[in-house]
């Protein structure tokens, strides 16, 4: 009986040695094109610069794969199911949103790709059990409406900021706690 | 009266491997040698003996590289796994 329970408690203490990165992966990766389409947008009034935005997904998903690979951590768990699950459907969404919003004009793309974005972080917190990633979720989805208020080149901006503070603060968070626990 | 316990279960290291993999959705190698503390040459065994009863499921392929065996407890395993716990609780009368 004792064996069982300790190996299952092992099992369980490795969920808490979270790993930030990829939190960090789209987090800095959003920041970046962002504040690269703000700035060009905004110094020459092309719109065409907006195409700018898929280098999301080109530059964040061979990211992933490639920190998928290196960060093998030998098991699987239900969690890493679960949370792979809850991004494919946001991921997957998100771009469908995206996407869409090229021929929507008017369309708040902003704000719904940050109300969704902040909806799978604080579920992610949630079920980590993890409270930076909480309430930097739950903050996102509060904060998301700026960009409805705000208008013009500025609500890229707000952003970018958006996400600095829902994914790359508390992902360098998670980062530390989890090197911290091995 | 006493429920036998399931011999296959009744092993140190075999019941460790079943408990981590009761509790995960996959594990590979590695990560069962390092939680059993065991040696390869025994860890190999124990898991080619559950495979062999069905309570486990062995894939082998590749990660880069490198070989990679990763395991999954299959519903038999489980069934077994549950029972064994039940006749134990017997003994220990809990």
């Amino acid at each position: 009986m004792e064996l069982i329970t300790r190996m299952i408690k092992n099992t369980q203490q490795k969920l808490e040695k979270g790993n930030g990165l990829p939190f960090l992966i789209w987090g800095y990766t959003t920041v970046l094109v962002s504040l690269l389409v703000w700035y060009l947008f905004s110094t020459s009034g092309n719109p065409a610069w907006n195409w700018l935005w898929f280098l999301i997904p080109a530059i964040g998903f061979p990211t992933m794969m490639w920190n998928l690979r290196k960060q093998e951590k030998g098991v699987k768990t239900y969690i890493d199911r679960i949370i792979g699950y809850v991004w494919l459907v946001f991921g997957i969404g998100g771009f469908v949103v995206s996407a869409s919003s090229i021929f929507l004009w008017n369309f708040p793309i902003l704000f719904v790709v940050i109300l969704m974005m902040a909806s799978g972080t604080a579920i992610t917190g949630l079920i980590i059990k993890f409270k930076p990633i909480i309430i930097s979720g739950f903050a996102g989805i509060l904060l998301s409406f700026l960009c409805l208020i705000v208008k013009g080149y500025s609500s890229i901006l707000i952003f970018a900021l958006i996400f600095l503070v829902m994914m790359v603060i508390p992902g360098h968070i998670l980062n530390f706690k989890g090197k911290k626990h091995v | 009266m006493f429920k036998q316990l399931d011999p296959l279960l009744h092993s140190e290291l075999r019941l460790a491997i079943m408990s981590i993999l009761i509790s995960v959705e996959e594990a590979d190698f590695v990560y069962l040698k390092e939680q059993t503390k065991s040696t390869s040459g025994n860890l190999s065994v124990q898991i080619d003996k559950l495979s062999e009863a069905g309570y486990i499921e062995v894939e082998r392929g590749f990660a880069g590289k490198r070989t990679r065996t990763v395991c999954k407890i299959t519903e038999v395993g489980i069934k077994a796994f549950e029972e064994y716990v039940e006749s134990l609780k017997g003994y220990l009368n809990l």
